[in-house]
């Protein structure tokens, strides 16, 4: 069973203006000291076409956890404009948080985020190139997507007992020996990301 | 006898296996299938009970729903003392479950369900061992340990006070194992099997005791569970599916000589379970009737696959009640009431039932003292004396004892805990946040929670603990006694550490001031006034379970006739009587027997059955002398508060007779033969042989070594009383007080030394000698330049002022001994300053606010092999505490881990143990960089004085290279 629940997550600042940082806060609760961080990921779906828009915003490490509740804010910096396809600025897109242990992702939280200019002459006749400082970012807090994910919290990716259980995070294929923390490459993301939404 | 099906018990229809009452009645676990998982679910007791309750709307029905086991639940158990509930599954998995006080009502964070848990049940330990399904779990008595047995064919015996310690797995049956039953006296544990087979094992060796086939040959391995049962007063244990002549039954198997000579005759197929009523109970005595003295009887209720359910007092031939088609599938479990009159049955089909009996039905439970009475005549202890000597070799045993004691007379009011209903208790919170609200510390988070840098350039966010977990008796000291910030005291109170350094794991936990001793005796005394009442009812009560009848196949065709005749009913309550078809006992062996009393409640005038009683008074007699040759045999370490069995030797202490000592220390009793390991190849032993012959009136003893093939014996004079050797040294204690030292070889190295008093604990490593004596004194020597280098060194420095024992001692390669006491602290003597170190303190708050794990590189996040880590336990992760605490600011937890990385670095060097340095120097030198302490790092450059100094004690060479840089500096050291 899984080590570590999320009990809660609070989008803050919200809705804001598109280039503000996000900013969630995360209350989870973990049933022994983990000798290993818990890394977190915030990736904002470019475009619901492909997953080559996927931008992971930030990655953070948070620990050391021991047993109990905790909690944390966890702010990455808003998307990078360029990457974005001009014709999926503004619309409804997906924010996804995810947590790996190990390697290994056991949650996926996917908040749907809806981009939409504020001023009503520019939502009528919404710019062909988006003007991103108009834009508002309004993320769906009150209906998160949550998937879980069995994973072996005992050891590596490798000796996971579930098979049937897979985890989608391509990551998780890579050997334990590939230092966390370099974020991979976007094409990497899975294909899935989509699914839990 | 009133009957409820409650239909909001259920688990959506899927089926429930198992069933246990709360032992403070307030509530039940249910387990079986979930959704696509296994489900536990606790529920409320009180709605079962009162039907107002079950209306009122604000009294919760369901308490809590525990979906984490990944397949279908098989067992739910209530550990005796109500903290803890276990839960055995089709996932292999068992868990241990604990009640979180702390937190109230939550729903699951994504859920669109809006059923909240009302209590909080977390799993606080997942028991991996078996390689299938575990059918049944079982919390022996005082819970010491859990067993749990399962379709591997093993069971597994976990020691319940330090998760997840196995104590033994049980192998020998050959078929699924689907029962499992704790002898109530806690001798034995019993387990039934699809192999045919029902065996009995001894808890103090783990040995089969016997193997009962017999009754079960007939048997085929059609039923899901095979719970047996032990009856409350340890005479009997009662089978699930058994067979007599081609029909089924539950067979009675008797303590005295493991006799199979009754059963439970009557339900049409196979009995899946039986379970004894927790009380012993006695006749109700009715106003005007002459007192007469009433003989005891137990109750059991027997569930079958035939969906019915029959309850039997021992003192009836036949049952008490029989209901027929009370579920649609076959009865998974039953559960009693810690009073006794309630009764809980769960069905294959997803429902329950409620029995509930008055007193007029079942009889007047006999109180605690009348059953320890029983107890104490029949087994000539009382239960809780038994537990104490039967696990004297379980050290940490003594103040739990003390604390069941403690608790037991708190129990005597049962009212008020009865009281204390899930709606009293307001969850309380472990408060770490200072006085600050969660909203005050929500609006700052951002602003406060720590951010640092790791070494290769990530963001790590070090979280806010907002609350802990209330699991303090699973996890080491931290959560037990922690001073968070320096300055504040530590905590007295030893409560016991359950930590997974197997090292320190037998300290002892003695609590000052209480000493069992002092208990026991005045126990034993007043058990034994009121034994004389106790033999009456006793005997009683015997007779009464020694019911036989002529008889055993026609009852049997009559209630075959009983159970269609009234299948239809829905469900059907009878009171139609079974009988008991029992073949006939040794009637010949006892002439002499008791009458037994004519039961008034019995309907059934059947005059084939009948009564054969037999005396006991010679059995008993026989059996209680048995009793105490075991004990003589068995001994009792003394329990004075300055004295404790030393973990490493297993071997008994003895009476010590010396009276100089002030400080008196164990000694080892002399034993036949032993023998031990030496050092840690694992391949050197040392056996040794006392009065292995006698020559003209001297009897001699001998000591033998071997590696690999290779031996050598020596013979001496004196009996041996404690033998240690090392890969170069071997040395002998004789009960004579000499100390002998040979070499590895088996040459003698010195004449005999002559000790004032006798030695309690002997170690050997490379070629040193310590010697710890009964009067506390402690000596080393180095054989081969013979010399010492530690002369009669009283330990009084360390223990005076204390009540804490040595729990543990040893010495290290370089010769420096070590000194582990029972509260926390371990010591080292320095012989050059002829001083007491203090290398590790399991308290100290030091410990518990330092990270430096940043700075643990990952080839040596393994820890460090070496005393100090033995010492302290190479679990340092367990600090780090502070950090997650908003007040600690971080120049305070850094202050802390520079003190801690400094005081690990002067132990290393006191100890001469030139690895553990090298590692602390690492990680000491990293986090001086990390933290940028320019001064300590030039300072730093100097005390190399230590590394030199050790490599050059221990003859090796060692380099230890770090290069850090710096902008604007570059740092090495060679």
């Amino acid at each position: 069973m899984a080590k570590v629940q999320v009990l809660n997550v609070a989008v803050l600042d919200n809705p804001s203006p598109f280039g503000n940082p996000f900013q969630f806060e995360v209350t989870f609760e973990c049933m022994e000291d983990l000798p290993e961080d818990l890394e977190w990921k915030i990736i904002y779906v470019g475009s619901a076409e492909s997953e080559e828009h996927d931008q992971t915003l930030d990655s953070v490490l948070v620990g050391p956890v021991p047993a109990g509740r905790h909690m944390f804010v966890f702010q990455a910096d808003a998307p990078n404009t360029a990457l974005i396809p001009e014709s999926d600025a503004v619309g409804v897109t997906v924010v996804l948080i995810t947590c790996t242990y190990r390697g290994q992702e056991f949650i996926r939280i996917g908040y749907y985020v809806n981009n939409e200019y504020t001023d009503t002459e520019l939502r009528e006749n919404p710019p062909l190139k988006p003007d991103y400082g108009q834009l508002q970012r309004n993320i769906l807090a009150s209906n998160p997507r949550v998937t879980r994910f069995h994973i072996n919290w005992e050891g590596c990716a490798e000796k996971m007992e579930d098979s049937e259980n897979v985890d989608p995070a391509p990551n998780s294929m890579l050997p334990p020996s590939c230092t966390p923390g370099k974020a991979p490459p976007l094409g990497l993301l899975p294909d899935n990301s989509m699914d839990c939404l | 006898m009133k009957l409820l099906k409650p239909s909001w018990v259920n688990h959506n229809g899927k089926p429930i296996f198992s069933v246990d009452i709360h032992p403070d009645g307030t509530k039940f676990a249910t387990g079986g299938q979930g959704e696509d998982s296994g489900k536990v679910v606790i529920w409320n007791m009180a709605p079962v009970l009162r039907e107002e309750d079950e209306r009122n709307e604000n009294i919760p029905k369901l308490l809590c729903q525990m979906d984490n086991h990944l397949a279908c639940v098989n067992c739910v158990r209530w550990s005796n003392n109500g903290l803890y509930l276990a839960s055995g599954g089709d996932d292999k998995l068992v868990m241990v479950w604990k009640r979180a006080a702390f937190i109230g009502p939550s729903t699951v964070f994504g859920s669109s369900s809006k059923l909240a848990n009302v209590e909080q049940w977390r799993c606080v330990m997942i028991l991996r061992n078996h390689t299938g399904d575990v059918m049944d779990v079982a919390w022996s008595p005082h819970d010491v340990w859990l067993a749990s047995c399962s379709v591997d064919n093993t069971i597994v015996i976990w020691n319940a006070r330090k998760f997840p310690e196995i104590v033994m797995t049980l192998k020998g049956h050959t078929g699924l194992v689907k029962g499992l039953t704790w002898d109530p006296v806690g001798k034995y544990i019993a387990s039934q099997a699809d192999d045919r087979s029902l065996k009995v094992w001894r808890t103090m060796d783990w040995q089969l005791e016997t193997n009962i086939t017999k009754p079960f040959s007939e048997c085929g391995g059609t039923t899901h569970v095979l719970r047996l049962s032990w009856s409350p007063d340890g005479q009997y244990l009662v089978s699930a599916h058994a067979m007599n002549n081609s029909g089924p039954t539950a067979q009675i198997i008797e303590r005295d000589g493991w006799k199979t000579n009754m059963d439970f005759v009557g339900h049409r197929k196979a009995v899946t379970v039986v379970k004894f009523n927790p009380k012993i109970f006695k006749k109700k005595q009715k106003n005007g009737s002459t007192p007469k003295p009433s003989c005891p009887y137990c109750c059991c209720a027997v569930g079958s696959k035939d969906r019915s359910l029959s309850v039997w007092l021992t003192s009836l031939k036949r049952p008490l009640v029989v209901i027929h088609d009370l579920f649609d599938k076959s009865i998974m479990d039953i559960t009693w009431t810690l009073n006794g009159l309630g009764l809980l049955v769960c069905s294959m089909d997803g429902t329950v039932a409620f029995l509930d009996f008055s007193q007029d039905e079942l009889g007047d439970p006999l109180n605690e003292e009348e059953k320890n009475a029983i107890h104490q005549n029949i087994y000539g202890k009382s239960l809780a004396i038994t537990m104490e000597s039967q696990l004297s070799s379980t050290i940490i045993e003594n103040p739990e004892m003390l604390k069941y004691q403690q608790e037991r007379q708190g129990n005597q009011n049962p009212n008020e805990a009865q009281g204390i209903g899930p709606e009293n208790q307001t969850p309380k919170l472990t408060n770490v946040l200072n006085g600050e609200s969660l909203e005050d510390i929500r609006k700052n988070l951002l602003k406060k929670q720590v951010e640092t840098r790791t070494a290769d350039g990530r963001r790590r966010i070090t979280p806010l603990c907002i609350a802990q977990l209330d699991t303090a008796d699973f996890l080491p000291a931290l959560f037990n006694s922690v001073p968070i910030l320096p300055g504040s005291s530590a905590s007295t109170q030893l409560t016991p550490q359950i930590s997974s350094d197997s090292s320190t794991a037998n300290s002892l936990g003695l609590r000052p001031s209480h000493d069992p001793t002092t208990t026991s005796p005045n126990k034993t005394a007043e058990d034994n006034k009121d034994s004389g009442t106790a033999a009456v009812n006793s005997i009683g009560m015997k007779s009464n379970l020694l019911l036989t009848s002529a008889s055993k196949i026609e009852p049997m065709k009559a209630l075959d006739s009983r159970f269609t005749e009234r299948s239809k009913a829905m469900p059907g309550v009878t009171s139609v009587p079974l009988t008991i078809g029992i073949t006939p006992l040794d009637r010949v062996k006892d002439s002499s027997s008791v009458k037994e009393p004519k039961g008034k409640d019995e309907t059934s005038s059947d005059s084939e059955d009948k009564i054969m009683v037999k005396s006991i008074a010679k059995r008993k007699g026989e059996m209680e002398g048995a009793e105490v040759v075991e004990k003589r045999k068995k001994g009792r370490p003394r329990k004075d508060a300055k004295t404790m069995p030393f973990p490493q030797t297993p071997v008994e202490p003895s009476r010590l007779t010396t009276p100089i000592a002030v400080l008196k220390l164990p000694t080892p009793s002399i034993q036949k033969s032993f023998s031990t390991q030496v050092s840690t190849d694992g391949v050197t032993y040392l056996e040794v042989e006392n009065e292995v012959s006698v020559v003209s009136g001297s009897r001699l003893s001998q000591l033998k070594w071997s590696r690999e093939g290779r031996e050598w014996d020596v013979l001496l004079p004196s009996r041996i009383i404690i033998a240690a050797g090392s890969s170069n040294v071997v040395a002998v204690a004789c009960e004579d007080r000499t100390l002998s030292v040979f070499t590895a070889c088996g040459r003698r190295l010195i004449p005999s030394i002559i000790l004032p008093v006798p030695m309690s604990a002997l170690h050997c490593s490379g070629h040193f000698v310590m010697a710890l004596t009964a009067s506390a004194m402690l000596s080393v020597w180095d054989v081969q330049k013979q010399t010492a280098l530690v002369k009669n060194e009283s330990l009084n420095p360390i223990l005076s002022g204390t009540d804490a024992t040595v729990s543990q001692s040893f010495l290290t390669q370089q010769g420096v001994a070590v000194v582990s006491l029972s509260n926390g602290k371990t010591y080292c003597f320095n012989s050059s300053l002829e001083t007491w170190n203090l290398i590790a303190d399991k308290q100290d708050s030091l410990v518990q606010c330092t990270d430096f794990r940043n700075c643990v590189s990952a080839q040596d996040a393994l820890g460090s092999m070496g005393p100090l880590a033995l010492t302290q336990g190479r679990n340092l992760s367990a600090g780090r505490l502070a950090s997650r605490l908003s007040s600690t600011p971080h120049h305070l937890q850094q202050g802390m881990t520079l003190a801690f990385l400094e005081k690990q670095l002067s132990s290393a060097l006191i100890l001469l143990s030139a690895s553990e340095y090298r590692h602390w120097l690492l990680i000491y030198a990293r986090f001086l960089v990390n933290e940028g302490e320019m001064s300590k790092l030039f300072l730093f450059n100097r005390s190399e004085w230590g590394l030199e100094l050790l490599t050059s004690k221990n003859n090796e060479k060692s380099t230890i290279k770090v290069v850090c840089m710096i902008p604007g500096y570059t740092f090495h050291i060679f």
